[in-house]
């Protein structure tokens, strides 16, 4: 409590006056001024009685120690000799030595010097100071009277001082200062230390030192010395601790390394912004050419180097050079040399030439029997070769040729005089070269012969007799045509005539029997004479489309005999066959599957082809039944006109030539044998020319009878009854939004009604009531909630005619991506990332390469070096990376030219 | 890396004709970039801008590239007839078309008379090169257009309702009356398809090299034949047609029906992608835009009906028949019925077809077939008497791709086409309606958890097969009944146990859930005293 009112003292002490001197002398840090200054602050105030009798009890402490602080210098020799020890001074740590001795020695503790010398240490700024002051000042203030007391204490001290010596207080002021170093009133011990030592400024300077050895030798030298070193005004600070040290080295160095490294930013921003890096850009491939291999070479061995230096030897060059000189002048040619040599050279080319053309002429040139040969062979390849039909006629002209030959001159028939004339020596006299060659030609004959008999039989298929095939073979179609007719006409009189053999006995020799028999023969006679009408008239037809009728017959098979009731069979059939495939079906399913065509028509037809095939069959054979069929066929005349229609209809127009006529006769036939059918058909006729001449037939290649008219005369009316037919009993609406519905219930499924259990609540009305449970119905309701909503996202919910599946593929889900990628965190932006192609068959050749490079591209085996720094313009977005390329391309250099180094020395 | 276009400054102002271009060059470079950047201002990952901004630059650099290989590639564009005055298109003839074309074009209008074998139907393969024809009675025949020669013609003696070139001119598979055939070139048969039945009409999938076909049962097959596996095998069940054609854009199978329908089929799926009525009599003939967008299809009713196949909705309805139908690659759709083929064109572009020309061939003769042909010109049509071709101004693309058809196609050429064709063969699961969305991300599945039910269902299973695991018989005083009981109890419960804890799980969370809509649900001020109760 007293240190506290001393220190209070001790300022306003220091602030009349303060030594200059210790501000450069003494350090102090903040810490303590600042601790003192609390304790300034906060120190009790004392009795005024209470510090006098202090006062008293250690009168000159206080200014024993405002001399202390004032005058260090002069009470070192009694610190010296006093001996403080180092411990106790405590130079490396002043802080914790005072707060020892403050806590250790609280009475003796005046440290106000030190207090203004840390203020003046610390508060380096003026103002800093007056801040200090003006605190103080207001410490002051708040201790006004205590201040005044103090002051009048001083007072009355040197007063009485004045008083008791009689001297001027001047001279106690200076006393004062100096009897500081003397006034110390109490043994100095351990305990009570100096009060340097207690200021903390008990440091030994070197003054004090060299006040012992004043005036001793060497003291000037030493004094100078110290007085460099004061000048300087360094003092060796304690070196910090290791750690803090090497942590302040590391930070100093981090930010120096920070900074170096900075530098690196750009280069590695451009790096890491590069879509690719390219190490292996500028690689040198090494020489090139055999010129530049050629120019590094030095010479090595003896041998070598001995050509070198005659390659290189400048006599040698220059007379080389003089020598090519010469030598173009020697090239020099005459114009007539020139002349001579290019006549020369003509000559002999045209002599080549000449003997080319020659050799070419001679090669040609072959002997009979090469060509004999040649011909064998060629026929023999000729007959195995497959040939188109030009071919086929000709070759079977020639063959034919050949058997007539054959036939008219046996010539391998042993008629030749070299072949009698062996008979007539005898085979066995002959060597067997002569047989052979004679059992050759027999064998040649035979052949031919066999041949012969060969084809006969394939061109008569039938049961005719070999001098009409002959005849056939000659003969056109419309001949055969004819003879056939005229054979069907012979046939139908043999059976017309031929007596019938009427069986004596069995049934049929019933009378009864009998006298139908005859009624049905009657019938049949009189059916096959008609037949033979129409025979003959179609073979004067036949006679009159002569000119008319189409070459195009050649393929017509053995079958085409009859000529042209068949192909009035064959026709229907045709159009059947066309009219199913126009609606498309097979001619079995036609019928069941026909629904274009109305269900009679196709009956109509039907009937006709049936009606035309037996027509076919009985034709020829038996008269009675085709009678039957042909009145068939014209009780129904409505029907046949269907049935043309439907023929025109169909898309039958294939044989237009061939087949109008027929149509034409077989009508004609029909009218001749009846008279009103005929009428019928006639009318249908007229009225199809009727509508030929109404359409306008430009371009029409076909000049039959029958022609487009019909389809007109045919669509016009039908085609609104036949859509109507068609869609007469579909509901096409209503069954395609049935379907819908069951689609969208298969896929949405409609929710369970929430049924109560059989036999739940029904024993209580109150059960009843209530009704199910309301979870229940709550689920259920959301359940509907949930299918309407889904109904209502389906991509057909506004489409009244469409569906659209929205089943799950699991085999296509591959093909999409489960979650976003890593980077992207919005779909729309991923989505879009990918939208364009990126593959050679979508971009140009030029960006396709841009777009699929790899992020590194670097040729197998090429050492990554460390980039190496180089200045980047930070702001520019370069694309590639050509610096490291090319720092790459210098090391590897360096490497190589190692790799050459080394590689000389272990050869050499 | 080098692809460094020097692109014209904005800032520069360029005289006229050369910003026309400019502006030409930037529709083109719009169409080639396929759509809109991303906005990348709104992502936060810095990293990510910068690579997908890098790539943005790259797609720029490609789309202009090829907007100007296309506009120094390609620089022929298609023309058409355009009347003057009070002409009319439709009203020109063939005659007077011959009149101004030159010889090479003008070799393409004659008319090929086989009245023997039937109805022909002709395909082209993919370059136009080679025709393959068909007649109903058997006749065979594969034709080189460019030179006209007959490369190979045969007599199957039977018939023959569809021909069609496989991937290249090579081979053609032809549906006879049993079976389908598949020969080469020279007329070889090499597979005869039993599975396939008695089909009705074939097409083929040249990116999946599938062969479908469709038979008189109403059997839609699809066939690989490459390896030669069948893919898949559906009853349409909606009965027999000939009606079949694939969408060239995605490869979705379109089969039209007696009933009116359209239906579409993926091989993957067992059930029609889409079902759509379209008429209400039996469906004629079909025909797809080639960008896939559009079909045309014409009823018995006598209307041609344009769908807009993005929204499944009727753009156009056209009255008239037609037997069959066939879009160019230009976009003009060919109708033919009777001896009459109508073209109808649409140059506005608004996709509202009109008529642009007509050819009547002989009156009688029936259209069985119209094909265009790709990259000419020309009309072929196959009909009763043989078959015709005609010259449509406009029809077919001026400019080909080597990379994708070559009418000039070396064998050499061919044979590396071949190879890449096969490596690049897309897998059948790939055809689905829209293929531009193959490697999106998948919509929310709609069945992402199990039902109840389900998982009831696998608990079941699996505590059958606990309950069924054999106890293995221990030392003596352990095999009591009691204890053997015991033990399967405990055996069930752990079998069950995982299920329990999801179970709790799920219900837990669906309990927070709930707690956290209680809190929306309540206004802010009071939100925390619903906790607090809830706590309490």
């Amino acid at each position: 409590m007293k240190m506290v009112e001393k220190k209070r003292k001790s300022r306003d002490v220091k602030k009349h006056d303060r030594p200059p001197k210790f501000n450069k002398t003494s350090k102090f840090n903040k810490k303590s001024g600042k601790r003192t200054d609390e304790k300034r602050r906060t120190g009790p105030r004392l009795p005024q009685a209470l510090r006098k009798e202090l006062d008293r009890v250690n009168p000159n402490d206080q200014y024993s120690s405002e001399e202390d602080d004032d005058e260090g210098v002069r009470n070192d020799v009694y610190e010296y000799e006093e001996g403080v020890p180092e411990e106790e001074s405590k130079k490396n740590r002043r802080f914790d030595s005072i707060e020892n001795y403050e806590y250790q020695l609280p009475e003796d503790f005046e440290d106000e010097n030190v207090v203004s010398d840390d203020d003046d240490n610390d508060f380096d700024g003026v103002e800093n100071k007056i801040a200090g002051r003006d605190s103080k000042r207001g410490d002051l203030d708040k201790l006004g009277d205590d201040v005044e007391d103090e002051d009048a204490d001083d007072e009355r001290h040197l007063r009485m001082l004045q008083g008791i010596t009689g001297m001027p207080s001047q001279a106690f002021e200076g006393r004062k200062k100096n009897k500081v170093v003397v006034s110390e009133g109490y043994p100095e011990s351990e305990y009570n230390p100096t009060r340097d030592i207690l200021d903390g400024d008990g440091r030994i300077s070197i003054e004090d030192l060299m006040e012992s050895i004043q005036g001793k030798p060497g003291y000037r030298e030493l004094l100078n010395i110290t007085r460099q070193v004061e000048k300087k005004g360094k003092l060796l600070q304690a070196p910090l601790p290791k750690e803090d040290r090497d942590r302040l080295e590391r930070k100093a160095a981090y930010e120096l390394s920070k900074k170096d490294i900075t530098k690196w930013e750009p280069l590695v921003k451009r790096n890491r912004e590069t879509p690719t890096i390219i190490f292996d850009k500028d690689t040198d491939l090494g020489f090139s050419t055999v010129g530049a291999i050629a120019s590094e070479f030095e010479p090595r061995t003896e041998f070598e180097k001995k050509m070198s230096s005659l390659v290189h030897d400048d006599k040698v060059a220059t007379a080389h050079k003089e020598d090519g000189s010469k030598l173009l002048e020697l090239n020099k040619i005459s114009l007539e040399d020139y002349v001579n040599n290019r006549n020369h050279i003509a000559k002999m080319r045209s002599l080549l030439f000449r003997h080319e053309v020659k050799m070419k002429r001679v090669k040609k040139i072959k002997s009979k029997t090469y060509h004999r040969l040649l011909k064998k062979e060629r026929l023999k390849g000729s007959v195995g070769m497959p040939m188109d039909a030009e071919e086929a006629k000709e070759l079977a002209m020639k063959q034919e040729f050949k058997r007539a030959e054959e036939r008219m001159t046996l010539r391998h028939k042993n008629q030749s005089k070299w072949a009698q004339r062996i008979v007539k020596r005898g085979l066995d006299a002959q060597d067997e070269g002569t047989r052979a060659a004679m059992a050759e030609q027999l064998h040649q004959h035979a052949l031919l012969t066999r041949k012969m008999k060969t084809m006969k039989d394939s061109s008569s298929s039938d049961d005719s007799s070999d001098e009409e095939d002959s005849e056939n073979e000659g003969g056109s179609d419309q001949d055969e045509a004819s003879k056939l007719l005229a054979k069907a006409r012979d046939k139908t009189m043999q059976v017309l005539e031929g007596d019938d053999e009427v069986p004596d006995s069995g049934v049929l020799s019933l009378p009864f029997m009998k006298r139908a028999l005859k009624k049905k023969k009657e019938a049949a006679d009189a059916e096959a004479r008609l037949t033979i009408q129409d025979f003959e008239l179609s073979m004067k037809q036949m006679e009159d489309t002569d000119e008319a009728e189409n070459s195009k017959t050649g393929t017509v098979s053995g079958r085409r005999v009859f000529g042209a009731s068949k192909m009035q069979v064959k026709e229907p059939k045709n159009k059947i066959r066309s009219s199913s495939i126009f609606s498309d079906s097979e001619a079995e399913l036609e019928a069941e599957e026909d629904i274009d065509v109305g269900l009679g028509r196709t009956d109509g037809m039907q009937n006709n082809i049936n009606v035309n095939s037996v027509l076919l069959d009985v034709d020829a054979s038996i008269p009675e039944d085709s009678v039957l069929k042909v009145s068939e066929i014209v009780r129904d005349p409505g029907h046949k006109k269907t049935y043309e229609v439907s023929i025109l209809q169909s898309d039958a127009w294939k044989k237009m030539s061939s087949s109008c006529p027929n149509e034409v006769d077989t009508n004609g036939k029909r009218s001749r044998k009846v008279v009103e059918p005929a009428i019928h058909n006639q009318d249908v006729e007229l009225k199809e020319e009727g509508e030929d001449s109404d359409a306008d037939s430009e371009g029409q290649m076909v000049d039959g009878i029958l022609s487009p008219g019909h389809i007109s005369s045919y669509k016009l009316p039908s085609q609104a009854e036949l859509i109507r037919e068609a869609f007469a009993g579909d509901d096409v609406q209503a069954e395609f939004s049935k379907d819908k519905e069951e689609i969208i219930n298969e896929e949405n499924p409609e929710p369970e009604k929430p049924v109560q259990l059989p036999g739940w609540g029904q024993w209580t009305c109150v059960q009843k009531k209530k009704g199910l449970p309301s979870w229940v119905l709550e689920e259920h309701k959301n359940a509907k909630r949930k299918r309407e909503e889904a109904l209502r996202k389906r991509k057909d919910a506004h489409l009244k005619n469409v569906i659209v599946s929205e089943k799950l593929d699991k085999k296509a889900e591959k093909l999409f991506s489960g979650t976003l990628p890593y980077p992207f965190t919005s779909k729309e932006v991923f989505e879009q990332s990918i939208r364009m192609p990126i593959g050679p068959e979508f971009n140009p050749a030029t960006a396709v390469r841009a777009l699929n490079r790899p992020e590194v591209v670097k040729k197998q085996g090429l050492i990554i070096q460390p980039i190496n720094y180089e200045d980047v313009d930070p702001h520019e977005r370069g694309e590639e990376h050509r610096g490291s390329g090319q720092k790459q391309r210098q090391n590897q250099r360096i490497i190589r030219s190692q790799g050459r180094v080394k590689a000389v020395v272990a050869k050499s | 890396m080098g692809v460094k276009q020097e692109n014209g400054d904005p800032e520069n102002i360029l005289p006229p004709i050369e910003q026309e271009l400019s502006h030409e060059l930037d529709t083109k470079v719009k169409k080639y970039l396929r759509g809109e950047g991303a906005n990348l201002e709104v992502l936060k990952d810095k990293k990510l801008k910068g690579q997908l901004s890098v790539r943005e630059d790259l797609y720029g650099i490609s789309a202009k590239a090829a907007a100007k290989a296309e506009k120094w590639l390609m620089p022929s564009k298609g023309g058409y007839l355009e009347a003057e005055g009070i002409e009319k298109t439709w009203r020109i003839k063939q005659d007077a078309i011959n009149r101004e074309v030159d010889i090479s074009s003008a070799k393409n209008q004659y008319d090929i008379v086989l009245p023997d074998f039937g109805p022909y139907t002709l395909d082209f393969t993919s370059s136009g090169r080679y025709m393959a024809a068909a007649g109903r009675k058997g006749h065979l025949a594969v034709v080189d257009m460019k030179n006209m020669s007959l490369i190979k013609e045969m007599q199957v003696r039977e018939t023959v309702r569809d021909i069609l070139f496989l991937h290249n001119e090579l081979f053609f598979a032809a549906a006879q009356k049993k079976y389908p055939y598949i020969y080469n070139r020279d007329g070889v048969e090499l597979h005869c398809l039993k599975e396939h039945g008695a089909v009705t009409r074939l097409q083929f999938l040249k990116n999946h090299f599938l062969l479908v076909s469709i038979n008189k049962f109403g059997q839609l097959r699809y066939q690989d034949v490459t390896m030669g596996e069948m893919i898949s095998n559906f009853r349409t069940g909606l009965g027999r047609t000939d009606v079949m054609l694939a969408n060239p854009f995605n490869g979705v199978v379109a089969l039209g029906h007696s009933g009116g329908t359209v239906s579409m089929w993926k091989p993957t799926s067992a059930v029609p992608l889409v079902k759509m009525l379209c008429h209400p009599g039996p469906i004629t003939a079909m025909a797809f835009h080639p960008n896939g967008n559009l079909m045309a299809t014409s009823g018995k009713e006598k209307k041609i009906k344009i769908w807009d196949l993005r929204k499944f909705e009727v753009l156009q309805n056209i009255p008239g028949h037609a037997k069959t139908l066939d879009f160019s690659q230009k976009g003009l759709l060919a109708a033919g019925t009777g001896s009459y083929v109508q073209i109808l064109g649409d140059f506005s572009g608004s996709r509202i077809y009109s008529r642009y020309m007509g050819h009547s061939i002989v009156k009688g003769y029936q259209i069985g077939k119209v094909a265009f042909r790709p990259y000419e010109d020309v009309l072929g049509i196959g009909h009763s008497m043989g078959w015709s071709s005609i010259l449509i101004p406009g029809s077919g693309e001026p400019n080909f791709d080597t990379w994708l058809a070559n009418p000039f196609e070396t064998s050499k050429q061919r044979r590396e086409k071949e190879i890449h064709s096969l490596l690049d063969k897309l897998p059948p699961e790939t055809i689905m309606l829209d293929p531009s969305k193959i490697g999106t991300v998948k919509s929310a599945k709609k069945k992402d958890k199990p039902t109840k039910e389900e998982k009831e269902a696998e608990m079941e299973a699996v505590v059958e097969a606990a309950k069924g695991t054999a106890i293995r018989k221990k030392t003596k005083g352990k095999n009591k009944p009691s204890k053997i009981a015991v033990k399967k109890k405990k055996i069930v419960e752990r079998a069950k146990r995982p299920f329990l804890e999801k179970q709790m799980e799920e219900e837990n969370v669906a309990k927070k859930k709930q707690k956290i809509s209680e809190e929306i649900s309540l206004p802010t001020a009071l939100q925390r005293f619903a906790r607090k109760k809830a706590t309490a």
